[in-house]
């Protein structure tokens, strides 16, 4: 039995029905159009489809939508500014900390919820922050080096 | 604007860079056709069993489900499922059915279904009910080996897929020449790719029977022949599309998997677009690393020179022989006789069948497992006779100019020497503390391995495709486009081949850009994999871009009134050399060779003298003249608690020689993430299955360990040892798989320097520091 859930994607508030086990992910991915979040595991274990719920960092697999009523979501889709990029992609651009990609949306919706905590993180609070994301072609270095530019904290090279 | 010297060498942001940080739309697993199925497999939870009775009568009566394929569906004909060898190839093992009667591992798939969603084809496939007759399986290569074990095919003996030798000089000549003999066996595990975009297809069959096939791949060509062979098409009615990019390879998508075939029979079936994508879970059970035992033997003399290397390995191919069969021939040729010169030589390898999981390709490709071996053995050797181990690998290795071991022509460039004696500067190698001294409880030592196995493609190996073409075109506003076969795994491919054609082209870099391509309109490239993307695909499409040069001097030789041998291309600009002020843009060569008869001018239209009309089209297609050899050595320092066995690397050094370095970004970026695969390896993965039942025990991110980022050295230094070598676009050899060869020596080297524990079984886990300590 699907339920009426009223919640706000990228700012815009939306109204969807959803069945009870209908994840956040697949009413992104399927039923909104919003690819940004990757399905890596389906089970909490790699991080590729994280999301912003109230700016908290969440993986969207884990999240039933039915308990969403209210939430605001902030999917990659919603950071960049009439083209403009948001200064987490702005910087994993210039630093070059994306490789395949298929991870680098989800550690980007990581590392803005890092910065939002905590502005100007240590090498060591970024790794911390960015642990829930797997990525299996940079060795994070770049990211790491994309985050602490982001922080404003050291240039692109 | 851009000339060569700042087009190449320069860390150009990469082309889809852009795309991947706003949704990256671009990846297969995003391919959503109209009325397009879902389709899922049922598969076995026996390692060994006959399909004694099927009944799908329940899951076909299931609203919504579209089409059910059960053995007695499709094709049992036999093949190869791995890309880079075609299916006559001499080497291949045909022994894989798509869906067969007989299951020889866990998970095997045994039906598929296609659903209006993906949750009533899950609701369908538990709906089947298969009666399995179980038979004996055999879960280890000593059972497999073992007299009156169960045969898992009808063509081996004693389960063994694969037996090989090979000699060179005079091996007991050898080994009574040598002082001393260090003997030891090690042991590697089954890890696993974890590419982060699973295996994902989507097949379209349309009405005059051509399947049109996307998917998550290493290779467009392989995938065309693989999936026309198992279906019994002919090769021009499949066509595969190209996507922009995946979501990463390491060679764990150079094969077909059951999804292409499946999707497609149940998309002939249903008229419908059928997509298949694995679970995290299916992907435990489908790509993985050959887990292989070495006994290596090795005289030296007390001078530390090598007299005889003899080694046999041992090799778990699983069910199928597929990668299992090449692995095996890449780990002994390539792993124990490239890197250290030895006059004597014996190695025995046997890749054998059990009921495990198959064994599937790797970055590196059985060069990991024998640098643990051979990288380590060395350190060992060198203690016994007080050696230095980075003088010894001097020693005993190859300079620049000489001949190739094994192969026609010469070692052109090659920088060993220098990247060992600049990263051993790098590191502080002199400074470096006498084994287990370090009096602290958490103790630090540094490490050395090297890169044993040298790969820039696979030119001079027998049956195996190499070669590759492309096409380059012109266009009226100056820009170019590229049309090639060859895939981006996520390496930056794309970016490297934008950079080498506006080097070429003389114009700036964002000025050329990878088109779209399928099977119908490129020509053939061999896969993605081997490290040969820079190389050899490199090679081709600088050629292509030098063809499409020559019109265009040819064009604007009519315009500027000089002949096509008089003129250069710089800056989107070509000019009479010695004379640069004659000249003219590329895009006006470009608009020019497209105008059609007549030219518009102040004066109204004017004949158009251009004797050479039509689009700038240069194209190549062509086989790399050798494969390049490139070095590498790593250097590491790691920190090992000794009341816990927890190990960290706090610090890496990679000095390479990959000829001329064409995106030092990305260059680096395969360095840092071939350290993450390195290090997993080494300390942390293990695909694991049940000892008694065969099932996979690591099957989710929750159980499968590989480092994040918290795991990783803050530290990770890339030393590139440049030189021009001629077999290359620009001078460039090779890197990816360098970087995933040498860490597992020299992470376990480190840890001996630490602890004084020496640990010859992967993934050296806290467990086993502490009991080669004496701790637990």
């Amino acid at each position: 039995m699907k339920q009426k859930v009223t919640i706000t994607v990228n700012g815009e508030p939306t109204e969807l029905w959803a069945a009870p086990h209908e994840t956040l992910l697949e009413t992104l991915r399927n039923e909104m159009h919003l690819v940004g979040a990757k399905q890596g595991c389906d089970t909490g274990g790699c991080g590729c489809c994280t999301v912003l719920i109230d700016g908290q960092s969440r993986y969207s697999c884990m999240t039933y939508t039915v308990t969403l009523n209210g939430r605001n979501i902030t999917s990659v889709e919603g950071l960049a500014d009439n083209g403009e990029l948001d200064a987490v992609q702005q910087a994993f651009v210039d630093t070059g900390a994306v490789q395949c990609g298929y991870c680098t949306c989800g550690m980007i919706m990581a590392a803005k919820h890092l910065l939002s905590v905590n502005p100007k993180p240590s090498d060591r609070e970024i790794r911390k922050g960015l642990s829930g994301n797997l990525c299996r072609c940079t060795g994070y270095h770049k990211i790491v080096e994309a985050v602490r530019v982001a922080s404003g904290q050291h240039e692109a090279s | 604007m851009a000339t060569i010297s700042d087009t190449v060498g320069t860390r150009v942001r990469h082309h889809d860079a852009i795309d991947k940080v706003t949704g990256g739309r671009g990846y297969p697993v995003n391919v959503n056709l109209a009325g397009m199925l879902h389709g899922r497999m049922l598969r076995s939870p026996y390692a060994h069993a006959r399909i004694v009775r099927m009944d799908i009568d329940e899951a076909k009566a299931l609203a919504g489900v579209r089409a059910i394929l059960t053995p007695d569906d499709v094709p049992q004909v036999k093949y190869s499922p791995i890309y880079f060898m075609p299916t006559e190839g001499l080497a291949c093992i045909q022994d894989m059915t798509l869906m067969g009667r007989i299951v020889r591992h866990v998970g095997q798939p045994v039906a598929a279904i296609a659903a209006d969603t993906m949750e009533i084809a899950e609701q369908a496939a538990q709906l089947i009910d298969v009666e399995y007759e179980e038979l004996p399986a055999v879960l280890t290569v000593e059972d497999a080996m073992a007299d009156g074990a169960p045969a898992i095919h009808d063509y081996t003996s004693g389960n063994v897929a694969v037996d090989e030798t090979f000699e060179t000089g005079d091996p007991d000549a050898g080994f009574a020449a040598a002082d001393h003999v260090f003997e030891q066996t090690y042991e590697t595990q089954r890890i696993n790719v974890c590419a982060l975009e699973p295996h994902v297809c989507v097949a379209d069959v349309d009405v005059y029977g051509n399947v049109t096939i996307h998917s998550s791949m290493q290779h467009l060509f392989g995938l065309r022949e693989k999936l026309a062979f198992v279906l019994g098409l002919p090769v021009s009615k499949v066509k595969v599309v190209k996507p922009p990019y995946i979501g990463g390879g390491f060679g764990g998508k150079l094969d077909i998997t059951p999804i292409e075939p499946l999707s497609a029979l149940l998309s002939m079936e249903t008229n419908r677009p059928v997509r298949m994508a694995l679970s995290r879970s299916e992907e435990f059970v489908t790509s993985n690393k050959c887990p292989i035992r070495i006994r290596l033997k090795t005289g030296v003399k007390s001078d530390g020179t090598i007299t005889v290397r003899e080694a046999s390995s041992l090799l778990d191919a699983g069910a199928y022989a597929t990668h299992g069969s090449t692995v095996i021939m890449v780990h002994g040729l390539f792993g124990y006789c490239f890197t250290y010169k030895c006059p004597n030589r014996r190695w025995h390898g046997r890749s054998v069948h059990t009921n495990n999981v198959t064994s599937g390709g790797f970055r590196g490709y059985g060069g990991p497992q024998a640098s643990f071996a051979v990288e380590q053995q060395i350190d060992e050797i060198c203690e016994k006779l007080e050696l230095d181990p980075v003088e010894f690998r001097i020693r005993n290795s190859h300079s620049e100019g000489d001949d190739h071991p094994f192969f026609d022509g010469s070692f052109t460039t090659y920088r060993f020497h220098e990247c060992l004696r600049k990263g051993a500067a790098r590191i502080g190698w002199s400074d470096r503390k006498a084994p287990g001294s370090d009096p602290r409880p958490v103790k630090t030592g540094i490490g050395l391995g090297c890169a044993v196995t040298w790969t820039s493609n696979c030119t001079a190996q027998p049956d195996l495709y190499e070669h590759s073409g492309a096409f380059i075109k012109l266009n009226p506003d100056g820009s170019a486009d590229i049309a090639s076969a060859a895939i981006d795994i996520g390496c930056g491919q794309n970016t490297i081949f934008c950079q080498i054609v506006a080097a070429e082209l003389g114009i700036p870099v964002d000025m050329v850009r990878m088109s779209s391509a399928d099977t119908s309109n490129v020509p053939f490239d061999a896969p993605m994999h081997a490290s040969r993307g820079t190389n050899a695909v490199g090679a081709t499409v600088k050629a292509a871009a030098a063809d499409a040069k020559d019109q265009l001097f040819r064009v604007a030789g009519t315009m500027l009134d000089a002949s096509p041998d008089d003129l250069d291309a710089r800056d989107g600009r070509v000019f009479v050399k010695g004379a640069e002020v004659v000249s003219v843009s590329i895009a006006e060569v470009a608009a020019r060779a497209d105008s059609p008869l007549v030219t518009m001018t102040r004066q109204g239209p004017q004949p158009d003298a251009t004797p050479y009309r039509g689009t700038i089209i240069g194209s190549a297609a062509m086989n790399p003249a050798v494969s390049p050899i490139p070095a590498g050595a790593m250097f590491v320092e790691v920190a090992v608690n000794t009341d816990t066995g927890e190990v960290r690397v706090l610090r890496a050094v990679y000095a390479h020689d990959i000829g001329r370095v064409i995106n030092p970004a990305g260059a680096e970026g395969q360095v840092e993430g071939g350290l993450q695969q390195g290090i997993g390896y080494t300390l942390m993965e293990h695909t694991q299955f049940d000892p008694e039942t065969g099932a996979c025990l690591s099957g989710d991110f929750l159980d499968y360990k590989m480092p994040t980022a918290v795991e990783m050295p803050s530290k990770i230094e890339c030393i590139f040892i440049e030189s021009d070598d001629p077999n290359g676009p620009f001078g460039a050899k090779s890197l990816s798989e360098c970087c995933l060869i040498a860490p597992p020596g020299a992470i376990a080297n480190a840890i001996y320097n630490a602890t004084g524990a020496r640990i010859r079984e992967l993934p050296i886990t806290p467990e086993k520091i502490l009991r080669a300590l004496g701790r637990l």
